[in-house]
């Protein structure tokens, strides 16, 4: 096992792998824990009121909340969105620059310091989940030491989206190989898996036919959202479930 | 400066008015040669077999994709004879004088329209009605189209009307322009054709008045062609293709259908130029002035070819979503792609890469040879979107009204009965425009007349050019 | 009808030089004028490229508003050109003559105006370099040629390089008569400028050759321009309203309705300021009319193809934004004026003679023209932004800036402005056409009336 690991190249450890999530409605109390820790890790501007105001604000991953039955059984289903590294993302072919593409591990990245800020990809996003900076984004004094050393700050100008935590995929990598081992389902997590209480978000490797993302995909309630557009995401949804087991509402 | 020593007089060549009128209206007409009557008997002849490969259709079919190709050659000819009079409206509108010798050749193509208008009542035995039971789902279903709301019937009585009013404005147009021609037939020709030209030139006797009243009569009627004609492209193609193949969402179609009316309209004029240069004895009248400047517009007509197509192609490439790459595999990639290919040679390649050279286009034998390589790969395009469309309506309407192209049909071949049919009824539009020939002269004389009053040959300096005398 | 005035070589030269060798009054302090708001409109660039993109109202998910609206409706304006003196001069149309240089400077001004805006609205404007040159800088990557834009930058390039090489070589013959009749330092200018230009027949013949040659080229790029502009928004399908196949046929035939109604506005002011009576004639304002008849008609059909196709495919989303773009306020004011703008007010007006040889209706007309076809950007990118998709929670609108709205004033005041310096040192109606048209046109008598006759080249 340990010659296994140690004769890959940098490269074959990087390419083996196919990075997704899964996201179970049914298990999401729209706690927002995911939102709030996405922020803290990535490094992302503080959506004030003032931001709210001007419509710009950033939440690398969103909870939707969404109504549904009659008065007086109302009850609310939450979708968190994040960007879902669509294997077909309509975002890519329109970058003038490609500032943003897609990697041998199945996700979508966007290179910082490429990108000239033409906003062409945000247009071609179908879920809203690219972000814009339109100002010099600026953290108060006592957040400062806060600041991710491992993600870059970004400046005016650029685009930026969820990147599946890619700092915390490239340290676990790195680690894994560093102590000889081959890497397990659960290594690697994600700020907003981590953090969520209930485990509706996990994330993994879909190459890995053990891994938690795997097993969920072949659930019956699974579904994609906006699949008519056929972006094939690397994010798989569950659907929610009613009181007789039923999925309710597979898309919006 | 002294401009009127720069232009002075230059030989006129060109043929008297009493020449004209003899050859085109009077003694000087020949009766229908042996060869002509044996070819009219040969078109005759093609054309019964035309008919006789309808019956067979109706007959013996396996369903409703059976009839892409009938559907395919009506289109043709929709286009071929349907653009032709555009030809005949550019004097009228652009105030062209160099149109004016075909214009009579153009306008004989509105004839055609009728006879495109009854040929398609066989076809709407066919044609899927917007609402129909769906075993799958155990309900009416009603198929996406542009007639919305209407009732089921709407497409077919629609479609009918539209292009009956198309060939009555057509056929309208080209009797107001044949008018003063009638007239000299009955002054000068002589037995049935002065019996004939004195019924239809009804009381035409040049008067002021009356040719006041035959230039807005002109000016009416070509308008009303022009908005008729986009109309009738916008109807016919989006009913008998576009709404027919479920996910198939095209706006530009319509637009792609009616310029290429243009181009095949452009075409067959140039041929008709040909034919009337070769056997009709017109050499004096159409030359390589006329060719030289439809073959501009044919040319253009050609890259607009590839402008259009190129532009919804590229907009389902990028829109990868299913029903545009379904769209895309029908059309051009899947079951026709060498059938596409063999199109983007004869009608957008070679017809470019012949009619770029300026002394191809200037003369008389270029421009004819790309407008018939032209005309059959338009008649391979029309196969390759209506046999198409007509094989991909599912048989279960309920899959119809679905956005994405389940099933890619297979490649469809053309049976003995549809090579009677695609050989039959073009043969019959064309022997229908022979036969009108045989009363209205192939040029019309009147428009060569005024030509004659208002141009003239003259020097300028060195160089021999027209001057056009501009009365409006 | 024609109205043919017959002139000779001397009043032609010193009517249309008037504004080269003295300057009428009214110029500087207009020149100085336009110059104040452009200078303006300079400091608002700047104060954009120190504080960021904030400082405009664009949001999340409307990223591309009032420039990007801007930067199409300038590129529209600059197919005026190619239109009037490419395909007019092919056909060999006469009552081109007084029209085609000031619309080849409409052309070349408009794609200068235009091609500020996507490069002002890029998030990191000093980066730029990245995106228009076909170059690797750094890591080794090149533009992405699947972006239709990076296709924009090089079709405009290809077209201002052209249309500047055409207005060049048109202005050849009347840089030498200027060279004839200046003196000192203007005299050294045009006499560079006019490249040894003296007017014997072989250069006359290479000048006439490269026109026609330049004209025929220039037309695949009149196509092909602003509908690789309408690519930028056909080929997202995320955004309703954009994924249409019509959009390309759809954006040129409205840009030649703009420029033509544009051309029309520069016609009736240079009439009107330069008192140039004997030149731009009613019978120019009515072919210019009839001409916009008939391009408006076909822009109408092609409006009437894209709506229709919008509910089409009985798509929810699509749908409820055609109802949004059209009966849900503010939108539907908005497409109610730029529909009445648009088509619904000049067009049935230039449908009288009386109209369309009225100057002062001609200019008012093509005014609303331009207000309409601004508006019809407007319509087809911002509102198809802010309801991108079923996800209400992204849905949100669009509040224009006062920034925005004075860079609009700048694009105004930039290309006047520009035009006005031309004025001064180029003649704005070019003189060898004036007088070959003198030379090709005489009177004939046919039966008893005496009309005016021109000369029409057999190819």
């Amino acid at each position: 096992m340990v010659t296994e690991v140690t004769e890959k190249t940098a490269a074959q450890r990087v390419a083996s792998h196919k990075w997704g999530m899964v996201v179970d409605v049914d298990r999401c109390t729209g706690c927002q824990a995911c939102v709030m820790a996405c922020q803290a890790e990535n490094n992302i501007p503080l959506s004030t009121e003032d931001i709210y105001r001007q419509k710009r604000t950033f939440a690398w991953i969103r909870v939707e909340r969404y109504w549904y039955g009659d008065f007086p059984d109302v009850k609310a289903r939450f979708i968190p969105i994040m960007c879902q590294h669509c294997e077909n993302a309509p975002c890519e072919p329109v970058c003038p620059v490609y500032a943003t593409y897609h990697n041998t591990e199945g996700m979508n990245v966007q290179i910082y310091n490429r990108c000239v800020g033409t906003r062409y990809c945000a247009n071609g996003c179908p879920y809203n989940v690219r972000f814009f900076n339109y100002w010099e984004p600026v953290w108060p004094v006592s957040l400062r030491n806060q600041l991710n050393p491992d993600v870059t700050v970004r400046s005016r100008g650029i685009m930026e989206k969820c990147s599946f935590c890619v700092q915390r995929i490239r340290r676990g990598v790195r680690e894994a190989a560093r102590d000889g081992r081959d890497l397990q389902d659960g290594d690697i997590g994600t700020a907003c898996t981590d953090a969520c209480p209930t485990n509706a978000l996990v994330f993994g490797d879909y190459n890995d036919e053990n891994s938690r993302v795997s097993i969920m995909a072949k659930d019956d309630r699974k579904y994609t959202h906006l699949d008519a557009l056929n972006t094939d995401p690397n994010v798989l949804y569950l659907a929610q479930v009613d009181a007789t087991g039923g999925a309710i509402g597979g898309h919006d | 400066m002294a401009t009127t020593s720069l232009i002075t007089d230059a030989p006129d060549h060109r043929p008297s008015n009493i020449e004209s009128t003899a050859l085109l209206a009077g003694e000087g007409r020949t009766a229908a040669g042996t060869g002509l009557k044996r070819f009219m008997w040969l078109l005759a002849a093609l054309s019964v077999i035309g008919f006789v490969g309808i019956v067979f259709r109706f007959i013996n079919d396996d369903g409703r994709q059976d009839w892409g190709f009938y559907a395919a050659t009506l289109a043709w000819m929709l286009t071929i004879f349907g653009g032709a009079p555009m030809v005949a409206i550019a004097p009228a509108l652009a105030k062209a004088d160099w149109v004016r010798p075909v214009a009579r050749i153009a306008s004989l193509g509105a004839i055609v329209t009728a006879i495109i208008a009854l040929l398609m009542i066989p076809l709407l035995f066919k044609f899927p009605a917007l609402t129909q039971f769906s075993e799958v789902l155990g309900d009416d279903v009603r198929r996406r189209s542009i007639w919305f709301d209407s009732p089921s019937y709407a497409p077919h009585f629609w479609n009918v009307l539209i292009l009956l009013t198309l060939a009555l404005v057509g056929m309208a147009m080209a009797y107001v322009m044949a008018i003063p021609d009638f007239a000299a037939i009955r002054d000068h020709g002589t037995g049935w054709k002065q019996r004939w030209g004195k019924k239809l030139a009804r009381g035409f006797y040049g008067r002021q008045q009356q040719w006041e009243w035959l230039k807005m009569r002109i000016g009416i009627t070509g308008a009303l062609y022009f908005a008729m004609l986009l109309y009738t492209n916008f109807t016919f193609s989006l009913d008998f293709a576009v709404s027919l193949v479920p996910g198939w969402k095209d706006s530009l179609f319509p637009f792609y259908h009616t310029i290429t009316t243009f181009q095949a309209g452009i075409a067959f004029t140039i041929i008709g130029v040909w034919a009337a240069r070769r056997w009709g004895g017109m050499n004096k009248y159409v030359g390589h002035e006329q060719m030289w400047s439809l073959g501009k517009f044919m040319l253009a007509t050609t890259l607009l070819w590839f402008y259009f197509f190129y532009s919804s192609f590229i907009v389902f490439w990028y829109g990868r979503s299913d029903s545009d790459s379904a769209t895309i595999k029908l059309l051009v990639s899947g079951p026709y792609i060498y059938l596409f290919w063999t199109v983007f040679f004869l009608v957008f390649i070679i017809p470019w890469w012949i009619m770029i050279w300026n002394k191809v286009r200037d003369s008389v034998w270029g421009p004819p040879i790309a407008a018939f390589i032209i005309l059959f790969g338009l008649f391979l395009d029309r196969i390759r979107i209506y046999v198409s469309s007509w094989s991909a309506v599912p048989d279960d309407l309920e899959l119809a009204t679905t956005s994405i192209l389940q099933d890619m049909p297979d490649t469809m071949w053309p049976d003995v009965f549809d090579v009677f049919i695609m050989v039959g009824l073009p043969a019959l539009g064309l022997l229908s425009i022979l036969l009108v020939t045989r009363l209205v002269p192939l040029v019309s004389l009147w428009e060569i007349q005024q030509s004659r009053l208002i141009t003239k040959p003259v020097r300028f300096l060195r160089s021999h050019v027209q001057l056009v005398g501009k009365p409006d | 009808m024609q109205q043919r005035r017959i002139l000779d070589e001397f009043t032609v030269n010193h009517e249309l030089l008037r504004g080269n060798l003295a300057t009428p009054k009214w110029w500087l302090p207009t020149v100085l004028g336009l110059l104040v708001v452009v200078l303006f409109g300079f400091t608002l660039m700047g104060i954009m490229f120190n504080r960021g993109l904030g400082v405009t109202g664009l949001s999340r998910p409307v990223y591309w508003g009032l420039f990007i609206t801007t930067f199409v409706f300038w590129v529209g304006i600059s197919h005026a050109g190619i239109m009037i003196s490419a395909i007019l001069r092919l056909t060999q149309a006469e009552w081109r003559r007084p029209v085609t240089r000031a619309a080849e400077l409409l052309t070349v001004f408009s794609l200068l105006t235009a091609l500020f805006f996507p490069l002002i609205h890029a998030g990191r404007p000093w980066r730029i370099f990245y995106w228009i040159t076909p170059y690797d800088f750094a890591r080794g990557i090149f533009p992405n040629a699947r972006s239709p834009l990076v296709w924009d930058p090089f079709a405009i390039g290809t077209y201002l390089t052209g249309s500047t090489l055409f207005l060049y070589v048109a202005l050849l013959p009347d840089l030498g008569v200027l060279r004839d009749r200046t003196t000192g330092w203007k005299r050294a200018f045009y006499t560079v400028a006019s490249l040894g230009w003296r007017g014997n027949p072989r250069q006359w013949r290479l000048q006439t050759v490269a026109g026609i040659l330049l004209s025929a080229l220039m037309l695949p790029i009149f196509v092909s321009v602003h509908s690789i502009v309408s690519w930028d928004f056909a080929v997202t399908p995320a955004v309703e309203g954009w994924h249409s196949t019509v959009f390309a046929p759809y954006f040129v035939v409205g840009a030649v309705h703009s420029g033509v109604s544009a051309v029309v506005t520069m016609m009736a002011l240079m009439r009107w300021l330069w008192g140039w009576d004997n030149y731009i004639r009613p019978e120019h304002f009515d072919a210019l009319a009839r001409l916009l008849i008939v391009v408006a008609c076909a822009w109408l059909a092609l409006t009437f193809a894209e709506l229709i196709f919008g509910v089409y495919s009985l798509e929810a989303p699509e749908r409820a934004l055609r109802e949004m773009q059209m009966f849900e306020w503010p939108w539907n004011l908005l497409f109610i004026i730029f529909f009445l703008t648009g088509f619904a007010i000049p067009v049935p007006l230039w449908f009288f003679k009386r109209v369309r040889n009225n100057i002062a209706m001609m200019f008012w007309t093509s005014i609303l023209v331009n207000i309409g076809m601004w508006l019809e950007r407007f319509l087809i990118i911002v509102p198809g932004l802010s309801r991108k998709q079923p996800f209400v929670f992204t849905w949100d609108s669009y509040q224009v800036s006062p920034l925005e709205w004075g860079l609009l004033l700048w694009s105004f005041a930039w290309v006047m402005m520009l035009m006005l310096l031309f004025s001064k040192f180029f003649p704005l109606i070019p003189l060898f056409e004036t007088k070959e048209s003198q030379v090709f046109t005489t009177d004939v008598q046919i039966g008893r009336v005496t009309m005016p006759a021109v000369i029409r080249e057999l190819d």
